[in-house]
Order: C-alpha cells, then structure tokens, then sequence
C-alpha cells in the first residue's frame, strides 16, 4: 500500500525551496526567487506555508536599511524531505540518490 | 514557475529535486581574490628573499612584514564577500574555521621558530667555532630546516580545501606544497626560497586566478539570466 505523498512538499514551488534549502545552510529571499524563477508575492505565500508547518526557519532583519529575510530549514524539515524521497522512491519502485 | 499550487508527477518530483539541488551546488562561486592576494605576497616575500641573499643586499625592512600587512585587507575582502552572498554553505562554516587554524598555526610556528633560533643560535655559533678544522661538516643552517616546516603547513589547508570543494588546482597545488617540503629539506636556503615561492604559485595564485575566472563567467551568465 502506498504512503501518500506529504501534501506540502508535494508542490512545486514549496518542493523548489526545500529542496535548495537541503543544499545550505541558509539563504536569502532574493537567491530563492531567483532560483525558482518564481514572483515576490508567490513565493512568500509558500514561504510562510512551509514555515508554519515547522518545515524552516524564517528570520527577517535589516541589512545595509534594507529589509532582509533568511530562510533556514529546520530538522523538522529535513525529516519530512527525507520521508518526501523515500516515499517518491517508493512510487517509483526504484532507488534513486538524492 | 507561476503556478502556485501546481502538483507535479513523482518523475517530475525527484526531478526537480535534483535540480535545485544542483542549482543551490552550482550558486557558490568564490571570488578569489583572497587567494590571489595571498599567493601573489608570498611568492614576492620569497623571491625578494631570495634576491636579498644571492645579491647582498638589504632592505631597510623585513619583507615578510608584508604577509602581516596583507591581514588588514584580506579582512576586507572576507567582509565584503560575506556580506554579497545571499547563500551560505554548510562548507563556508568549515573553511572559515579551517583558513583561521591554519593562520593561528603560521602565528605559533613563527613564534615557536624564534625562540628555538633565540636559543639555539647561540650555540650553533660556539660549536662551529670551536669545530674548525676538525669536523668537515661545520656549515649547519638552523634557517634551512625552517622552509619545509611552512611549507608543510602550506599544503595542509590548500589540500584539504581543494577535496571539499573539489577544486583540483588547489588540490594538486597542496600536493605540490608537501612535494617541495620534502625537497627543501636537503636543499640550501635559496633553493628553499624558490621552492617556497614555487609552492605559493601552484597552491595559491594559479587556483586564485582559475577562480576568478570561474566567478567572472558565472558572474556574467547570471547577468545574461536577469535580463
């Protein structure tokens, strides 16, 4: 029997920033909207989703009088991807490094 | 991507995955700069050195005062760099601290240095005064056994540096730094200078330079993905 898919990673922008935010250790609002290609206002939106899940860390401050907001995952987080992938695998039925 | 809540197959999932994954890989571009810097200086220091012994003369100061001078803008660099980045690496956290033991390391060594010379120089002069004429080998330099121990030191963070980020030039150009170790140990002072400055050129300055390269064309693509 299938394990269904955890519903907030399985999107894909929220898909997008956890699987950058796996690679660091932390980074800016502007690298992930730059990476994911994706608009201001819709990448907040999926931001704050997966922060309210508890999936990373959002620290908001200035930076030379501009404001600026870090993302961090959590290890919440990391568990949840790590679950994401071997359920994907699963799916698949085939292993597949990440 | 525009949409907001697309859901996507389990093929397009772990596709995606790696890509960002490659992507976030892909985002940590050093300026090299600092490595520049620190290859450029030391390679002069050595040469100058060199200069100094095989022609006779003498500056009116220490030349490896420079490396001390070179502390004040590699600080600089570090903060600028630090503050341009909008990602940071689990890696950057390491090389800090390992780039920092290696500087604390070249402070002990130095000081280490000076006061076995303080003690041992001294000595040195009496036994070789008072060996003329009855041992054949009286031309002991406690300075040329100095070379091997720093370039020992030089190669062990360029190694190490050069396997984590897989950057083969610094990676080979510890090796390199180890290579000439060894030599320096049976060769006279201007031959250790040379291997010094040799090591400072494959260690330092030619991966500076490949990495400046790098960070230019990623610096230029990113500038072509923005328009």
């Amino acid at each position: 029997m299938f394990k269904d898919l955890d519903p907030i990673l399985h999107s894909q922008l929220r898909l997008a920033v956890i699987s950058l935010l796996i690679s660091v250790k932390e980074a800016e609002f502007t690298f992930l909207k730059e990476k994911t290609n994706s608009t201001a206002g819709n990448l907040s939106v999926q931001i704050q989703k997966l922060k309210e899940v508890g999936y990373i860390d959002v620290t908001k401050q200035f930076k030379d009088n501009y404001p600026q907001t870090i993302c961090k995952i959590t290890h919440t987080g990391i568990q949840a991807f790590e679950q994401y992938v071997k359920d994907l695998q699963t799916y698949l039925g085939k292993s597949i490094k990440v | 991507m525009e949409a907001e809540e697309k859901k996507l197959s389990e093929k397009e999932s772990l596709d995606l995955i790696a890509t960002m994954i490659n992507k976030a890989k892909d985002s940590f571009h050093d300026t090299g700069i600092g490595v520049i810097m620190w290859g450029t200086i030391v390679t002069i220091c050595s040469l100058v050195r060199l200069s100094e012994i095989h022609f006779g003369f003498r500056l009116p100061f220490d030349i490896y005062l420079l490396t001390l001078a070179a502390i004040i803008p590699q600080v600089f660099f570090t903060i600028k760099e630090k503050k341009e980045r909008k990602v940071k690496s689990y890696d950057d956290v390491y090389m800090d601290y390992l780039w920092l033991g290696f500087g604390i390391c070249i402070f002990l060594l130095i000081l280490i240095i000076n006061n076995i010379y303080a003690d041992l120089g001294p000595l040195i002069g009496d036994y070789k005064e008072l060996s003329k004429g009855r041992i054949d080998k009286t031309d002991f330099q406690f300075s040329e056994f100095v070379s091997p121990l720093f370039l020992l030191l030089y190669g062990f963070p360029t190694f190490v540096t050069g396997a984590a980020c897989k950057f083969k030039p610094m990676l080979w150009g510890g090796i390199c730094c180890w290579v000439c170790s060894v030599i320096a140990i049976y060769s006279p002072v201007k031959v250790d200078l040379l291997l010094t400055a040799a090591s400072a050129t494959t260690a330092w300055l030619i991966p500076g330079i490949l990495m400046e390269k790098e960070y230019r064309i990623y610096k230029k693509e990113q500038a072509l993905v923005n328009v």
